[in-house]
């Protein structure tokens, strides 16, 4: 039995492993989800830099839209440096999607239902960015400039999700 | 002669002790400080180099503090006080490092 889990859990790996990367984003729609994602992180945090009733969540606002900018800029002269034009495709338009939803959302708040609304949401978005970076981004990406990009910026997503959790778990006294 | 025999001396004496005054890097990267604990002496200049793409902070509550070093930047600063300066990016919590001036 266990001998046949073994194999099992083999071949589903190398079944899945090639045709994973195949069936992946090509690098144009890859920097089109990463402009996105940072986008979408940036109009929250604009609106959470404005309207969040505590001082940390403000500040945590701010600093989504310094670092998502950093990140941006930094993505946006690398596929300027490789010719490669960001394509539309449908990650990127359901990321931009949830984010207005989500910000369309944020507006109708005040004051500490603002700060949950807005601070649970960073804490599954990052969650899902960080998922999309692991098993899809990275693993997809064929230059090797814009793997490696997704593998530095990574540490800054993991510290955004524990910075966001440490809010929450603040906001829930 | 005299004269000459005491900038001699001088110079003798002032050497070893600026050639003793070393420089060490410290990195901000991967959202850390590396190395996290960094052992100077005084008169030692330190250097902090930001190699992620996000803007760090190196700061000691009334020690020290670079304010933004954006992406690519650096910062130094010399090391004169002795005594352990524990230090933080005031823009990501997690990241803490500290300064052991001997």
């Amino acid at each position: 039995m266990r001998k046949f889990t073994a194999l099992g859990v083999l071949l589903a790996a190398f079944a899945a492993g090639p045709s994973y990367a195949q069936q992946g984003p090509s690098d144009p729609q890859i920097a089109h989800i990463v402009v996105t994602a940072n986008q979408v992180d940036i109009d929250a945090g604009k609106l959470a830099e404005k309207s969040a009733s505590s001082k940390e969540v403000r500040d945590f606002g701010k600093q989504m839209v310094t670092d998502h900018t950093s990140v941006n800029k930094s993505a946006t002269e690398l596929v300027t440096k490789l010719k490669v034009k960001p394509e539309a495709n449908e990650t990127s338009a359901s990321l931009k999607k949830g984010g207005d939803e989500n910000v369309a959302k944020l507006k109708k708040l005040k004051g500490k239902e603002f700060d949950k609304a807005y601070v649970d949401n960073e804490v599954s978005y990052h969650q899902a960015v960080l998922d999309a970076v692991d098993k899809t981004l990275i693993p997809s990406a064929k230059n090797e400039e814009l793997k490696a990009l997704l593998v530095k910026v990574r540490p800054a997503f993991v510290q955004h999700l524990e910075h966001a959790k440490m809010l929450q778990g603040q906001l829930a006294k | 002669m005299s004269a000459l025999r005491s900038l001699l001396v001088l110079v003798a004496l002032a050497g070893p002790m600026t050639a003793s005054a070393a420089t060490h890097v410290v990195t901000m990267e991967g959202m850390k400080f590396e190395p996290a604990t960094l052992r100077v002496k005084t008169g030692d200049q330190v250097v902090w180099r930001n190699k992620d793409l996000v803007p760090h902070t190196a700061t000691a509550a009334g020690k020290f503090d670079s304010g933004q070093v954006g992406a690519g930047k650096s910062w130094s600063w010399k090391a004169a006080a002795r005594g352990q300066h524990d230090y933080v990016c005031t823009y990501h919590p997690g990241m803490k490092g500290s300064v052991v001036v001997e």
